[in-house]
């Protein structure tokens, strides 16, 4: 039996996918499939505690690197966006290292320097160049007519979802970088 | 040696150290993991995500190098600037054990 899940976890939000994930597990839902933005397909199974871990590689991922990470006992799960998601029984983690993709804190800062320079920053350059003067042209009245006001509207909601993502993501990140960073 | 490279692998974390050391015998990154549990009583493990970062990042700063391949997995081999690079560290590790233990080192 399978079931979908309709779950929005922003590119700040991986930790939290990760136990969500692993909740899932102990229920007896292993996740199949991940269809981007936010769709999770689950196939039932026994109930077990499994962990769940994903690496952001954007585009670099490699025969070498997911052969590495089999060789350390992880199952590759799939990939989704630029994540790999990955997955081991807790109880073959025999220390807090071997149930983690990343054993010491500066290549998880790594990880979160990764996706600003991939994700965030782009982003924000999109932002300013393109959905911010867009929205200006909103505010000044200068979209007539009623497809001007659907594309008025549209612009208005980009330009908050905007702010919303890139705040959220931008905080999120900036507090899991000083939390590895100690 | 190149100043950069000094800066940024000198000191050393522990996982690097570990790696560059036991370069000196050609290993794949799950070997090495394995060897370095063993050497430290697993006190110190080293997972698959920082194994494979760090090794790449030698390889490209020229502290290891690719030497062949088996069954799929790439096995790696310290360099000339890397056993220099080591020998740096081992230098300071004896300088911080023998001052930890309240002896000087000579001029």
């Amino acid at each position: 039996m399978n079931k979908t899940e309709i779950k929005v976890f922003t590119i700040a939000d991986y930790e939290e996918e990760e136990i969500w994930l692993r909740q899932q597990h102990q229920k007896g839902w292993k996740i199949m499939k991940m269809i981007p933005p936010c769709f999770y397909i689950f196939e039932s199974c026994e109930p077990e505690d499994v962990i769940y871990r994903l690496d952001f590689r954007n585009r670099e991922q490699s025969e070498e690197y997911l052969q590495m990470v089999k060789d350390f006992g992880w199952e590759y799960v799939g990939q989704c966006v630029g994540w790999l998601y990955f997955r081991k029984k807790a109880d073959e983690a025999q220390t807090a290292e071997e149930s983690e993709l990343f054993s010491d804190n500066p290549s998880k800062v790594e990880m979160i320097t990764k996706i600003v320079k991939t994700r965030i920053m782009p982003l924000t350059v999109l932002f300013l160049a393109s959905v911010v003067p867009n929205f200006i042209r909103f505010l000044d009245g200068e979209y007539i007519g009623p497809w001007g006001t659907v594309f008025g509207i549209f612009t208005a909601f980009m330009f908050v979802l905007y702010v919303y993502l890139l705040t959220h993501c931008g905080l999120k990140l900036k507090m899991l970088k000083k939390k590895y960073e100690c | 040696m190149d100043d950069k490279i000094r800066r940024i692998y000198i000191p050393m974390t522990e996982s690097g150290f570990y790696i560059l050391y036991c370069l000196q015998q050609p290993q794949h990154g799950y070997g090495i993991a394995q060897q370095v549990k063993k050497m430290t009583g697993a006190a110190v493990t080293i997972s698959a995500g920082t194994m494979y970062g760090t090794l790449s990042k030698m390889e490209q700063d020229g502290l290891i190098r690719f030497c062949r391949e088996e069954e799929k997995r790439k096995l790696y081999q310290i360099t000339d600037l890397g056993r220099e690079i080591l020998d740096t560290e081992i230098r300071r590790i004896e300088r911080l054990y023998k001052n930890s233990k309240g002896e000087n080192c000579d001029e």
